[in-house]
């Protein structure tokens, strides 16, 4: 196909490394495309920009894709496609290093719970805890660890939202005494002495999904060999990206003024746990939009009459992946039919949705 | 009027100061990030955010955490984003200002997006209501149902029975069958 100019956004953060590697390494131009990748400051914006084609494709929350696709936060619904997974493992809980007495070794938020209790006794005003938006894994894993240990987060919190590169001054200046963001900004704010790790999203969440790239629906049915072209590429850099020999590499790559934009360093000893390739980690995998949408339904985010199967379904495309890894003579893995570890309600499945929403700890939708 | 600029470029933020002058009173503040406990004691009236500043996912989110003392929002969109702004209107913006804008038209932008986001917070409340008249009425109706299946009623005994209660207890219609409802699913040995 003829090299139309395609505009991809991405925000400032560990995880879009394989859009800013395929980038960098000339992996899209190999296959063609002209792509000019947008580094963008808010995640209202990138969904404002894919929704009336100012930007083709995008890094974005997997939870703001469904709500995209839903229309949850008032707009009107635009169908996108997931067609493939940026990162899994990248969130993290980060607390205040006042409040590092609260940690329990087993990365649980009961001690925190213990302190939310003495200072609600004392009079003294919620904690207030940040999040990089309200439809994202981070809210919704902060949310799922102060439950588990019987913190209402509508209730005994302020959970309020703040951009993830600023997530360390806010700290700093008591604004907020915790976060829940990707890295590198939590290995960020304990390399500047402000706060401390509680607990890595894998602890609660195994293999954490977090951010997708998407298109819009339209788009993808209209330019399929564009959408190839470009989900190969991704393909071979997120496998670059996974190799252990890369990673210094990779660091230096992310940590460039119109990338990332933060310490090389961190950025290195940040990446540890992330996940861009292995074991089939590219692969949007429906199982993990079903269980971000029944977390959206858990706290009465969306309409509990949401098809959250379907919804999973129409929105994650392993379909699309599947054809671009057959392409290179990937074998693209089957997608995984359970989620195992992600609650103690047992293993979730698709069908397993709805129920799972009803029944989970402080779950809003009425009647179980 | 009390305005909030939230901008990196101070220039524009005088543009709006400019663009108001002779509407009295008139405070307008000019901020590079946003502060939400800063916000809460100016109280604007409203907030004029640019497009590229990585505050608008806070301001975003607070318009929606604050239905009680929510503020209109004007954004700034660069000229060159074709369909952007009208994406931001449809995303709770309640207007937008395209760059390079006279500051002849700033107090009429302004006026018009205050006005604007009146109208739509009505038509929500007013939503909002009919929704919870809606949940209020289902509730009755298998109130009333369940009274006519226990105690052998028919709909007119059993809706005037729903009316005693609450004339009785003064407490309204709707919450009566609310309780009513959960007591006999305690009873059956559903719930808590």
């Amino acid at each position: 196909m003829s090299a139309a100019r395609l505009r991809l956004g991405f925000i400032a953060l560990n995880d879009a490394a394989s859009l800013i590697v395929a980038d960098a390494r000339g992996l899209f131009a190999a296959e063609g495309l002209e792509v000019e990748l947008v580094r963008e400051v808010s995640w209202a914006t990138i969904r404002d920009k894919v929704n009336v084609g100012a930007l083709h494709g995008a890094h974005m929350l997997a939870p703001m894709a469904l709500a995209t696709a839903l229309g949850a936060s008032g707009a009107e619904p635009v169908p996108l496609s997931a067609s493939f997974t940026l990162n899994l493992n990248g969130p993290a809980i980060t607390l205040s290093s006042r409040l590092s007495g609260a940690l329990a070794p087993d990365g649980g938020a009961d001690g925190l719970a213990r302190l939310i209790a003495r200072r609600r006794a004392e009079g003294a005003s919620p904690l207030t805890l940040a999040v990089v938006f309200p439809f994202s894994s981070h809210a919704y894993l902060l949310r799922d660890w102060l439950a588990r240990a019987g913190v209402d987060p509508d209730r005994d919190v302020r959970l309020t939202v703040a951009p993830p590169s600023r997530m360390t001054e806010l700290l700093v200046s008591g604004v907020v005494e915790g976060f829940c963001v990707t890295e590198p900004w939590d290995s960020a704010a304990v390399a500047a002495g402000a706060g401390v790790i509680a607990a890595r999203g894998a602890a609660l969440w195994p293999r954490t999904p977090d951010k997708v790239f998407v298109t819009t629906e339209a788009w993808a049915d209209a330019h399929p060999d564009a959408l190839q072209g470009l989900l190969r590429a991704l393909l071979k850099a997120a496998a670059w990206a996974d190799a252990p020999e890369n990673r210094a590499e990779l660091a230096a790559i992310l940590a460039q003024p119109h990338y990332v934009d933060a310490s090389a360093a961190v950025i290195e000893a940040s990446l540890g746990g992330m996940v861009f390739h292995a074991e089939g980690a590219s692969a949007p995998a429906p199982i993990h939009a079903a269980w971000l949408a029944a977390q959206m339904m858990r706290w009465g985010h969306i309409s509990a009459d949401v098809d959250l199967a379907g919804l999973a379904q129409r929105v994650y495309r392993p379909d699309l992946y599947a054809t671009a890894a057959t392409a290179l003579g990937l074998s693209a893995p089957a997608p995984l039919e359970s989620l195992k570890g992600f609650s103690s309600a047992g293993e979730f499945r698709l069908a397993d949705a709805h129920r799972h929403a009803a029944q989970a700890p402080l779950s809003r939708v009425a009647g179980g | 009027m009390r305005v909030l600029v939230v901008d990196p470029d101070p220039a524009r933020a005088a543009l709006v100061a400019e663009g108001l002058a002779g509407v009295d009173p008139l405070e307008v503040r000019h901020v590079a990030t946003f502060d939400p406990r800063e916000a809460q004691s100016f109280q604007p009236d409203v907030i004029v955010v640019a497009s590229d500043s990585p505050d608008r996912d806070t301001i975003e989110s607070l318009r929606e955490a604050t239905a009680a003392n929510p503020q209109p929002v004007v954004m700034f969109v660069d000229r060159s984003e074709p369909g952007l702004a009208e994406a931001a209107v449809r995303a709770g913006v309640s207007a937008y200002v395209v760059d390079g804008l006279s500051k002849a038209r700033v107090r009429s932008v302004l006026e018009v997006a205050m006005s604007r986001f009146q109208l739509m917070n009505q038509l929500r409340q007013d939503l909002e209501k009919a929704k919870a008249d809606l949940a209020s009425r289902k509730t009755v109706e298998r109130a009333k149902a369940l009274l006519m299946k226990e105690r052998g009623l028919d709909e007119e005994a059993a809706y005037r029975l729903l009316r005693k209660l609450s004339m009785d207890t003064g407490r309204p219609l709707g919450a009566v069958a609310a309780d009513l409802l959960a007591f006999a699913g305690v009873l059956k040995g559903e719930g808590p």
